[in-house]
Parts: C-alpha cells; sequence; structure tokens
C-alpha cells in the first residue's frame, strides 16, 4: 500500500525520516500503517539516508516497491572504491593540493551513478506529496532545505557523509550530509506550519570496538550526532505547539552499514513501533479536524 | 489517561497510567498545578502504567519541573517503561528530571540530598 497524498478534509501528518543508513527503511513500515489507516501524508522531509526513503514515498511508491528500492541502492557498491586523489590530498596536501569542494576517501561516482540511475531527471517539486530534502552548508553549517530542483542531487548532497564522500554544490552552495544540521529535522515540517508530526528517527550507534582511525572517527561522529540529535529535537518538542509523536524503532537485532538482508525485519519494526500509537493519532487527527471545522464553521 | 493522587508526606504520589499526549497533556498540568498551588512541591511523577509520551506531555512535565522547582520542591519520575524512556533520552529530559527505578527510591530521594 502506498502514501496517499492528502486531499482536503482528509486525516493527514507531515512525516520526518531522519538519518539512520539502512536502519530508515523503519519508515515503509510506518508509512504502511499509516496508508491502512486512511491516514494521509501532507508533507515528507528527509535527512542523509532518511531523504531517500522521503523521495520514494513523495514519489508514490508502496512499500513492496520501496524494498526493493533499498536493495538497488543501499549497496556496498556505494563505499567500495577508494578515491586514492582524496587520501593523497589528505596526506600531502602541499604536494597534491587540497580542494575542499572536492575531497573525500571514497569515490562517489558509483553511488552518484546509482541515484541517477534510479531517480532520473525527477524533480523535487514534481512529487506527489510535498518533499523536502535537508543537507547541511559547508560554509556556515546552517540547515538547507532543498525543495526543488534534481532529486538524484539532493539526496547525492543530503548523503554526502564527512571525510567518506566529497561535498556537492547546488544553488552555489557547497552542501554537505545533512544529519551535521539536525540528524532529525522536524524543524522544517514545523516552519511549513505542521500540525501533527510524525517523527522517526535513529541513534547513531557507537562502536564495539575501536581498532583503527576509521572507527575512532565514527565514534566521535556519533557522539557528536547523537547529542545535536537529543539537543534540537527538545528544543522543537519544547518550543512549538506542533505535536511531535517520535517513532523510535528498537531493534533487538543489531543492524550493520549494509544490513540490506534485514530490510524485512526493519520494515516490520517500524510498522509496529506506528501501530503501537494509531489509536492515539485516530484520536488526535480527529480532534484537529474536529478544530478545524469549528475555526472554518466561524468564519 | 488516568491520574490517580495521593499523600506520602512530606511527598505526593502522581500516578499516571496511558499516554501523556497532546489530549490529556492539559489534564496532567491541571494536576500539576493543583497540587501546586495546594503547596504540595515534592512531587513523584508514577509512570509505570504510561505507555506514551509524545512533544504535548514533554511540555507539561517540563512545566511542573520548572515550577515545582521554583517553589523549592521538585519533580521526580518513577518506574519509566523502556519506550517512553526512550523519548525522554531523546529529547533530553534524561538529563534535567530525576528518574528513579521505582515509585519508594524516588519518594524517598526527597529525605536525602540526592
Amino acid at each position: 500500500m502506498n502514501a496517499t497524498a492528502h486531499m482536503p478534509g482528509q486525516p493527514a501528518v507531515s512525516l520526518v525520516i531522519g538519518s539512520g543508513s539502512v536502519k530508515c527503511a523503519a519508515a515503509i513500515g510506518v508509512v504502511k500503517a499509516l496508508a491502512e489507516e486512511g491516514i494521509a501524508i501532507e508533507r515528507v522531509v528527509g535527512c542523509s539516508a532518511g531523504a531517500i526513503f522521503a523521495a520514494v514515498v513523495a514519489l508514490g511508491y508502496d512499500a513492496k516497491q520501496c524494498m526493493e528500492v533499498t536493495s538497488r541502492l543501499w549497496t556496498k557498491e556505494l563505499t567500495a572504491k577508494r578515491n586514492t586523489m582524496g587520501m593523497l590530498s589528505a596526506l600531502a596536501p602541499r604536494l597534491f593540493g587540497f580542494r575542499a569542494d572536492s575531497f573525500g576517501l571514497r569515490d562517489d561516482r558509483p553511488k552518484d551513478r546509482l541515484l541517477h540511475q534510479f531517480f532520473g531527471d525527477r524533480r523535487i517539486e514534481d512529487t506527489q506529496i510535498p518533499l523536502h530534502i535537508t543537507a547541511t552548508d559547508f560554509a556556515d553549517g546552517e540547515l538547507v532545505d532543498l525543495h526543488h530542483g534534481s532529486i538524484a542531487d539532493a539526496i547525492r548532497a543530503s548523503v554526502a557523509l564527512p571525510f567518506a564522500f566529497a561535498p556537492v554544490r547546488i544553488d552555489g552552495k557547497l552542501l554537505v550530509d545533512g544529519y551535521l544540521a539536525d540528524p532529525l529535522p522536524v524543524s522544517v515540517a514545523i516552519k511549513h506550519g505542521a500540525r501533527v508530526i510524525i517523527a522517526v528517527g535513529f541513534e547513531s550507534p557507537y562502536q564495539e570496538r575501536i581498532g583503527s582511525a576509521g572507527r575512532f572517527a565514527f565514534q566521535l561522529s556519533a557522539i557528536m550526532s547523537n547529542n545535536l540529535l537529543k539537543s534540537r529535537f527538545s528544543f522543537h518538542s519544547i518550543a512549538h505547539h506542533s505535536e511531535v509523536i517520535a517513532i523510535i524503532p528498537e531493534f533487538s537485532q543489531r543492524i550493520r552499514l549494509f544490513d540490506t538482508e534485514k530490510v524485512p525485519y526493519i520494515v516490520e519494526e517500524g510498522e509496529k513501533c506506528t501501530r503501537a500509537q494509531m489509536p492515539y493519532l485516530r484520536e488526535l487527527l480527529a480532534a484537529e479536524q474536529a478544530a478545524a471545522g469549528t475555526v472554518s464553521g466561524r468564519q | 489517561m488516568n491520574i490517580s493522587i495521593s499523600q506520602q508526606d512530606p511527598v505526593t504520589l502522581v500516578a499516571i497510567s496511558g499516554s501523556v499526549d497532546s489530549l490529556s497533556a492539559e489534564k496532567l498540568t491541571e494536576a500539576f498545578t493543583g497540587e501546586l498551588n495546594a503547596g504540595r512541591v515534592k512531587l513523584v511523577a508514577d509512570f509505570s502504567a504510561v505507555s506514551y509520551t509524545s512533544s504535548a506531555g514533554l511540555r507539561s512535565l517540563l512545566g511542573a519541573v520548572k515550577d515545582s522547582r521554583r517553589l523549592g520542591g521538585d519533580l521526580r519520575i518513577a518506574a519509566v517503561q523502556p519506550d517512553v524512556l526512550r523519548v525522554l533520552s531523546l529529547s533530553g529530559f534524561t538529563s534535567i528530571i530525576k528518574i528513579y527505578d521505582d515509585v519508594a527510591a524516588a519518594a524517598a530521594s526527597f529525605g536525602t540530598a540526592a
């Protein structure tokens, strides 16, 4: 069952899918549960890997198609090739030159090719459900809300993991991974007037063993992004009157970066978490609709 | 959501069951405010039967924490279920609110320097 675009009078929520690598596939289960209840999605926001799922949801793919997309796009091929020049420029910048706009230790061409093959020339402004993809402005760290232009390019920017992939230039701005500005950007939905927000978020996993500089860097990154996630989420939960319903799937199985064979399990957990909120969500949306009816009746 | 209030001097026990959310937060805020206005500022919220809390629930809790501390007391939470604890942790509440394994420990904490 695919996500339903919002029709006037129909209960609807805004969906925000945070960063979280393959775990973001839980959003497929969230969308499935919402669709089966007849709850529409009025806007979808995606950050980092969440941007891939946000895009397919906005394009109207059903759960089965979304799972196929995950298997096609989320492969080891994404990070398999080293970028030798990136490595050399990091080690000997005077000798090889260092450019911030092209620095990355992994060759990002396979990733870009996959994204362009899949999304082609599709544009954000043409999706069935309004779509927002977030990235981070490398110049000042500000969150950038990409709401028009090429879907593939916006996702490229949103998943431009620092050190691994080179930043992406869009509209004159050099952009890096959206999680650096906000791993769960509910602010974008709030800014567009969302009343009820389903926020699907994940904490970055901490390393079990740190035996390399890479894992050391991943650990630091997880510490920083988790602290950022908490501070941003708490601010937006408290400072605004939108109702933010957090869906935080708890995975009993360890999910590694490319565990695509666990996608059905991940989807199931997302669906389970959403179903647990359904009685409340139904009641809340009915109350919202009644309140909206009262206001429009007065006008 | 159901709320039951009882006195365990010097502590007021606020036992909550169900979901602390947009539809029920006002009722919870009123319950906390009623106790604080009556001078009962040492509050323990029994969360053992709370199944969920949303942003509206968080705002209600934060308001009660701020008001009780301003009046010289505190709101402490007991027996938080794992799903609710994840939301409290994600929203940073575990760093500003004292959480205890059970009601007895939360109530006892008011008699200590904790």
